[in-house]
């Protein structure tokens, strides 16, 4: 069980390290830019994507609970950016995106069989606060990364349970009815990733980018003693357009 | 690269598995706890209700069992404070099924205790045995039952389970009557079963079906029925008492014969919920819990219905109250439920529900059943706890509070013994008066 957590932490590191790879040689490039003084500083913009959640939990004991160890969702936001230099911006902005998880409970003993799921779709809003290094004038690239704070906003959950008084299953498909001693709705954590942009004509650039959001909040409030954390990894794809001020 | 080890471990590492509280071998009296607290910690179902501070109980009783375990040979533990502490570990919570068994854990070289705890015992009761206070109130019903009518039905002899009763007792106007049945408990369902499937090895089987015949009517085997009877879609019959005093429950199989045919289609009685996770707080969504209606044998019409139940008046009795209560033409009259409506599973076959659904029952039952069994790793405890949350169709809770009377009549020892039963006679004014 412990794997499943290790396993993203790996693919984390490597990403991570890829990306601080990157930064010198991004950094490296900006002698040819820095002679070019930029005109406009100020950009706002709207962006949209897929993500792919990964919700990490440790089931302990109970081994028949298994956690997708990826869901998608859907990001969609705007940005604001200021833009000092032609190779340094700072951006921020707010993005509605979807932590989701799913969950399968088999249990079998001899001839008895349950079978129970549950999947969970999670609306956060994310504000990220950035640093983005970029290089090319035509087509740029770019590498960011910061911080950012986030709210749960809401929750669904869709699947099944099982009723002992009437022995059958019954679907369930309700708003996730927070609980303030438990859940917590406040999440904290870093952003990073690279993308391209370009302009299409004089303002307006269009771009993509990949990007992680790595939550170090559990999503639970510290309630209990013995609970064991739960967080929320997203990776995700977007694509987005800025207009210059 | 220091950068990305900082990122990680920005985040908690998991709890070390300690092993499900279920399975787990205890040779020392720290270790029982520890599995008994954890047991409680993951599996209890009300701890969104309950106001015990469970992690400080952990606080406060782990010195003291690790103390225990500290003993030198010439000073061991003595039943009275291995009593105190398990009390004192469980007091205050608020499930009324809840009955532990805990005995010395195996290893212990020295002082053989064993310890059992229902905190849900502390709540009001009647200074009279449950079996005398029933005694009497047969008593006073062979008085009020029209001569010839009572009928005594008791398919659980074998294991000493006390019978249910039915006669007809006069109504307002002549030519009017009133239904009186009486179920003691609700393992009639159960027990048919076994008759019907183990007749070769149950002695009294087939003598305990001839009553049933008779109770019943020839039709009995396809469920217990108020059509059954024979009485309750009678014309003359214009009310139905249900008595369910001192009813410590039984299986839900019971309901939809005995208490759903009541109803005309089937009835929400309320909704159940389970633990979906380690966590104190992770609960499964509500399932609707319904109680079905027999096909073909029902209450055809709608008939004026009250339901006695008192604090005796345990678990699926609860249900059953609270059954007739959420119907249209059912009043409940006498005092409150014990509270215990929390579903439970428990027993060696189906034990794998704590196992399925993270809550309920754990630990060793032949123990608990049994008592300790030298050759086996575990026996040194058991929980009886309840499996699945249960709230009314209005989704109030009603564990440690018990259903709440529509007309409250208490208990009267001094009436009772005297010869008055005045619960039982406050259902027959109502339904001779119709308040």
């Amino acid at each position: 069980m412990r794997m499943i957590n290790r396993l993203p932490i790996s693919i984390v590191r490597g990403l991570l390290l890829g990306w601080l790879a990157a930064v010198p040689a991004v950094l490296a490039a900006q002698e040819e830019n820095l002679a070019e003084p930029r005109t406009r500083h100020f950009s706002i913009g709207i962006t949209a994507g897929i993500d792919r959640n990964y919700h990490s939990v440790d089931m302990v004991y109970m081994s028949d609970m298994k956690f997708d160890k990826f869901r998608t969702g859907s990001v969609y936001g705007f940005r604001i950016g200021y833009a000092p230099l032609k190779w340094l911006s700072i951006n921020t902005g707010a993005v509605l995106i979807q932590k989701n998880y799913h969950m399968d409970h088999v249990f079998e003993y001899y001839n008895l069989r349950y079978s129970l799921n549950t999947t969970m779709t999670n609306d956060y809003v994310n504000v990220p606060l950035e640093l983005k290094l970029s290089v090319g004038r035509v087509v740029q690239i770019h590498a960011f990364g910061g911080v950012f704070g986030g709210y749960w906003l809401r929750g669904h959950r869709k699947g099944n349970t099982y009723s002992f008084s009437n022995e059958r299953y019954f679907d369930v498909d309700e708003d996730w009815e927070f609980n303030d001693k438990r859940d917590n709705r406040i999440e904290k954590g870093f952003t990073w990733g690279a993308g391209l942009s370009g302009k299409i004509i004089d303002r307006i650039e269009v771009g993509a980018e990949i990007r992680w959001y790595y939550s170090i909040t559990d999503i639970q409030k510290p309630y209990m003693q013995n609970l064991n954390p739960r967080y929320n990894t997203a990776f995700a794809i977007q694509g987005g357009l800025s207009y210059w001020l | 690269m220091l950068v990305a080890l900082s990122l990680t471990s920005c985040r908690k590492e998991p709890l070390e598995n300690k092993g499900n509280p279920h399975h787990r071998v205890c040779k020392t009296y720290s270790q029982q706890f520890e599995a008994v607290w954890a047991g409680m910690d993951q599996g209890y179902l009300f701890w969104d209700r309950d106001t015990v501070d469970w992690d400080e109980r952990y606080e406060k009783y782990k010195p003291i069992f690790a103390e225990f375990d500290a003993r030198p040979a010439n000073k061991p533990v003595t039943i009275y404070e291995y009593n105190d502490a398990y009390i004192g570990l469980f007091e205050g919570l608020l499930d009324h099924h809840l009955y532990g068994r805990f005995y010395t854990p195996k290893g212990i070289p020295h002082g053989y205790c064993e310890a059992t705890v229902r905190p849900g015992e502390n709540d009001y009761r009647h200074s009279t045995d449950p079996d005398v206070e029933r005694e009497n109130q047969l008593k006073v019903l062979r008085k009020k039952a029209i001569p010839g009518t009572m009928l005594e039905y008791n398919p659980n002899s074998t294991y000493d389970i006390p019978g249910s009763y039915f006669c007809l007792i006069k109504g307002a106007n002549d030519g009017e009557l009133i239904a009186y049945f009486r179920f003691t408990n609700f393992f009639m369902v159960q027990m048919h079963q076994l008759y019907e499937y183990a007749s070769n090895v149950v002695p009294d089987a087939v003598r305990a079906q001839a009553p049933a015949k008779a109770f019943y009517g020839p039709r009995y085997h396809e469920g217990i029925s108020m059509e059954g009877a024979g009485y309750a879609n009678n014309d003359s019959v214009v009310g139905i008492i249900i008595d369910l005093r001192g009813n410590g429950g039984g299986s839900v199989a019971d309901l939809a014969p005995l208490i759903g045919s009541l109803a005309q289609t089937p009835t929400l009685v309320g909704y159940t919920r389970v633990k979906e996770g380690y966590g104190r707080l992770d609960y499964s969504a509500w399932s609707e819990s319904w109680v079905d209606c027999p096909k073909n044998m029902h209450l055809k019409k709608a008939k004026p219905i009250v339901v006695l139940a008192d604090i005796h008046s345990v678990s699926c009795a609860e249900l059953a109250t609270m059954l007739i209560k959420a119907l249209p033409n059912g009043t409940f009259i006498g005092e409150r439920t014990y509270g215990a409506i929390g579903g439970l599973y428990s027993g060696n076959a189906t034990n794998i529900y704590h196992d399925l659904f993270y809550s309920g029952c754990f630990g060793d039952n032949e123990y608990f059943e049994n008592g300790p069994d030298p050759y086996k790793n575990i026996f040194s405890y058991y929980v009886y706890t309840s499996t699945f949350h249960m709230v009314d169709s209005d989704h109030g809770d009603v564990e440690g509070i018990g259903v709440q009377p529509d007309i409250e009549i208490r208990y009267n020892k001094h009436l009772l013994e005297s010869g008055t039963d005045n619960q039982l006679d406050r259902a027959i004014r109502f339904l001779r008066v119709g308040h």
